[in-house]
């Protein structure tokens, strides 16, 4: 995976007939659960992230790691 | 005919109905044989949710009244929550006053494409503002919203109806559209960027003002099916209603906004309050209809000025994801859709959006087609946003039946003859198949009619089917009446 950011890995795109998933992964940085996020909340660093499972509110700099798809 | 249901005497366009009000406690007083209360406790985290899942996987589909519900907190809540009111299409069709769910799509087309205006009545003829809670007695967390799935971060309204207006011609807009509810005075509001609240919110954030937004809760199915109705923009979704349930639908001057945003005057619950300008907010995951849980999402927040219900209140939740929410818009699908197809394709007798295929499929029903009109209808279909496979069968398909369905494809396809497939339309992004980054679906179309006859009047050049006579399947049915066959090997 290339990295753009320390804590963004980007998963390739392969072939076109190659099956590669859309759904991006947030690690939270408090309680390290993932929770899945979308393109146009990815596009707005201003708003913070929150982590459903222990409710952490966080910037996506400081997210543990952030899985990206596309 | 299986499945077949009698239109209660509630029922719309019922004369017995005439002089009555039209609202969520008279229904389920009529339907209360269909009604289910259970006895034990129910936490309104995931409880009353994993309930209606236990009910589908046996089959079932009441409707389910928790009297007190336990709340997240541990307290219980003197509002009653009531689910899986629109689980059953036989139950939704009888709302409607039809008699059987599987003639809803023209009934439908036709009513809804018939609008009516809504009446205005005073805030003294309106039940919904009977108890009126504003400034610090406005608290959303008096209502027992639930946390409905695994990721879900907390409580979301999922049967708050938004109503909005567009701010050039001052017409209303109505969509289901989900809620979290933050704190007392503070919600989260998720208007997809494709819906038309969330133009009339961009309009009025372009102005430079926060947007006027108004949440009802509860209220007759057959209402609840109007404010379902696909319509162009702007169109009133009061007028619709009016055109299904065939008398103008009741409203009252919302109490922030007054005759900028009505309200149903018999609804059971109103939020009002505005969509602050530019401010967006972390929201979700949520479990969507797709039967996924969709992603986090930068969504709106609502700040609440005033909330409004009626005395003994009952609070309404759509169990997201399941019959409950798919059944009732895809009721509706199959009105749009049909008066999509049957403007192309004039033999066109029927339409299914089945809730196993979520809102992406359809099944067209066809009778003695003209050359091209099959595949007219189904392109027309597919430029339908919401479908993404589609399938035209002939009127001796029951295609409220899979089997049958099956049975089609089985028999009448080739499948390059017979199939095709079209990249680039617009569909919905919560598909898990979708491309990452893509922002259109590629669908399908399959023709699994039979050929047409050489000329009127001749036979279909295809076998016939195999079937024993009437009379005998009647009389073979009569010898099986009465045994108990529990026990007997299933297929």
């Amino acid at each position: 995976m290339s990295q753009s950011k320390t804590n963004i890995e980007n998963i390739p795109a392969g072939a076109p007939w190659e099956k590669t998933g859309n759904t991006s992964w947030t690690q939270c940085p408090s309680c390290k659960g993932w929770f899945h996020v979308g393109p146009g909340i990815l596009n707005r660093p201003d708003v913070k992230l929150h982590c459903p499972t222990c409710s952490a509110d966080f910037s996506q700099s400081d997210a543990a790691r952030i899985i990206k798809a596309g | 005919m299986p499945n077949a249901r009698t239109a209660r005497r509630i029922g719309v366009g019922s004369s017995s109905r005439r002089g009555t009000i039209l609202d969520l406690r008279s229904y389920l007083a009529a339907e209360k044989a269909s009604v289910f209360r259970p006895a034990q406790a129910l936490s309104t985290v995931h409880e009353i949710t994993a309930l209606q899942y236990a009910l589908e996987k046996q089959g079932r589909h009441p409707i389910v009244v928790v009297e007190k519900p336990t709340l997240a907190n541990g307290t219980t809540s003197d509002i009653p929550v009531v689910c899986n009111l629109t689980a059953s299409r036989a139950l939704v069709a009888g709302a409607l006053g039809i008699n059987d769910h599987r003639s809803a799509a023209p009934i439908y087309a036709k009513k809804t494409g018939n609008p009516i205006a809504p009446k205005v009545v005073s805030a003294k003829d309106a039940p919904v503002q009977e108890i009126v809670l504003e400034g610090d007695k406005a608290d959303l967390t008096l209502l027992p919203a639930l946390k409905q799935h695994m990721f879900d971060p907390g409580a979301y309204l999922t049967a708050a109806h938004a109503t909005t207006y567009d701010p050039d011609t001052g017409v209303d807009n109505t969509a289901i559209q989900r809620c979290w509810v933050k704190s007392k005075s503070r919600m989260s509001y998720y208007p997809y960027p494709a819906s038309h609240n969330n133009r009339n919110m961009r309009k009025f954030w372009a102005k430079g003002q926060d947007c006027p937004v108004v949440f009802w809760i509860g209220h007759h199915p057959a209402v609840l099916m109007g404010t379902q109705a696909k319509l162009g923009y702007p169109e009133s979704h009061w007028s619709a209603c009016g055109g299904l349930i065939g008398e103008p639908l009741r409203v009252v001057p919302s109490r922030t906004f007054g005759d900028k945003i009505m309200v149903p005057a018999d609804a059971e619950i109103v939020i009002e309050g505005y969509a602050l300008k530019d401010q967006l907010e972390a929201d979700g995951p949520f479990g969507e209809y797709t039967g996924y849980s969709g992603p986090q999402v930068a969504a709106p927040v609502i700040q609440v000025t005033c909330i409004t219900m009626r005395k003994n209140a009952l609070y309404h939740d759509y169990g997201s994801g399941l019959t409950d929410m798919l059944v009732p818009d895809n009721m509706a699908m199959e009105g749009k859709v049909y008066s999509l197809v049957k403007a192309v394709a004039p033999s066109l007798v029927n339409v299914h959006v089945p809730a196993q295929g979520r809102r992406f499929h359809a099944y067209l029903q066809f009778a003695k087609p003209g050359p091209g009109e099959v595949r007219d209808g189904l392109t027309a279909a597919l430029a339908y946003r919401r479908l993404k496979m589609v399938i035209a069968v002939d009127d001796d398909i029951d295609l409220f039946d899979d089997s049958e369905m099956m049975f089609a494809l089985a028999t009448r396809v080739q499948w390059s003859r017979d199939s095709f497939a079209i990249d680039g339309l617009s569909g919905s992004l919560l598909d898990p198949s979708t491309p990452a980054g893509s922002k259109t679906l590629s669908k399908m179309a399959i023709d699994a009619t039979f050929p047409l006859p050489p000329f009127a009047g001749a036979p279909s050049p295809v076998p016939p089917r195999s079937k024993v006579p009437e009379a005998a399947f009647t009389s073979a049915t009569k010898a099986l009446a009465g045994i108990d066959m529990s026990e007997w090997p299933t297929l």
